[in-house]
């Protein structure tokens, strides 16, 4: 039911370049947009959604993604997409607090391409008190404005989904990471159980977009963000691109049955 | 608190660099705009937050333009090429 074609799209000389937004084809320059506009619309609502939706499970996933980083006080870590601020707390928290990490030399900057999500989450690290450890930062996954070699990790938690240019955002994921850096990418994938499969894609298709439509009143982008998640290269093939990126090491680990997957890869 | 005042982290400074060409920028703290000379892109600082989207960025192309009294070592471009800029 699912076609296996996002990945297959590569830019032929001549052919009007569209991409998907869920289930539709549209133009690739104006994807960003759309997506952008899916998350503004979510934005104040986003934790307590990804709680609603998963019933609390991304809590679990996110902290899986810390145990395999396993952050040291002084580590320079990029979030990208890293919206309201779930990864970058956590690691902050990891590593016993934001003086501790910058007196070892050790800088923490969520990016995210949406202002709005970046917003989001500085109110919820001021209300922990933790403003200070963070930097924000409004950037493309696919054009970063970070200089090369410049961090130890870039995280990515349920965000490369909405790239329109997966290889592009791997690249530059490449670039900014210093030798030795290390990769991490949390994101939905493919069920690798049976009967779980059957009752995830029954529950994502009628119940997800019906719950987002209550909580934030928007129906459309749940229903996106389902189909995005279809969208998104299953964890071999994933892999694969990260090896064609240029990174080694690449392994993955499937969470919930393969509900969502790990993936890491290190810059040698 | 930063936020409050708008004004940016000279450590986030530090790492950033113009998304188009990758190369440096300069900080102009009176327009709260971080300029990449290469680009011709003035990208802005709002809420002390960085906007380094090459879609919300300003086009230098304008003579005589604010932050004009940067260190550049350059003159301003001649005032007859702003004929065609969107």
């Amino acid at each position: 039911m699912v076609e296996r074609m996002a990945e297959t799209q590569k830019d032929r000389p001549g052919a009007p370049e569209t991409t998907h937004f869920g289930f539709r084809r549209v133009d690739s320059g104006e994807k960003a947009g759309l997506v952008r506009a899916v998350f503004d619309s979510v934005a104040g609502r986003y934790d307590l959604m990804n709680d609603l939706m998963s019933i609390g499970v991304h809590r679990l996933w996110k902290a899986a993604l810390i145990d395999w980083l396993a952050p040291r006080a002084g580590i320079r870590l990029l979030d990208v997409a890293g919206g309201t601020g779930d990864v970058a707390l956590r690691v902050l928290a990891r590593v016993g607090g934001a003086e501790i990490n910058e007196f070892s030399g050790g800088a923490i900057t969520i990016c995210d391409i949406n202002e709005t999500m970046l917003k989001a989450g500085r109110a919820k690290a001021q209300k922990r008190g933790l403003e200070g450890g963070v930097r924000y930062l409004t950037s493309d996954a696919e054009a970063l404005a970070v200089a090369d070699g410049c961090v130890d990790a870039y995280t990515v938690a349920f965000g490369l989904r909405n790239v329109t240019r997966l290889e592009a955002a791997l690249g530059e994921a490449m670039r900014v990471l210093k030798p030795g850096g290390r990769f991490l990418c949390l994101e939905f994938s493919r069920v690798s159980v049976p009967l779980l499969g059957e009752i995830y894609d029954r529950y994502s298709f009628a119940v997800l977009p019906r719950i987002g439509e209550i909580v934030t009143g928007d129906a459309g982008a749940y229903r996106y963000l389902v189909e995005s998640i279809r969208r998104f290269p299953p964890q071999d093939t994933f892999a694969d691109m990260l090896t064609a990126a240029g990174f080694d090491l690449v392994k993955y680990r499937n969470l919930s049955g393969g509900i969502a997957a790990l993936h890491s890869a290190w810059r040698l | 608190m930063n936020e409050e005042t708008g004004t940016v982290d000279p450590k986030l400074l530090e790492m950033l660099v113009c998304p188009l060409t990758k190369g440096p920028l300069s900080y102009d703290a009176g327009a709260q705009e971080l300029i990449s000379k290469q680009a011709a892109l003035a990208y802005p600082i709002r809420d002390g937050i960085p906007i380094m989207l090459i879609d919300e960025a300003r086009p230098l192309d304008d003579a005589g333009g604010k932050g004009a009294d940067e260190d550049t070592g350059q003159p301003p471009p001649p005032a007859s090429e702003e004929a065609d800029t969107p």
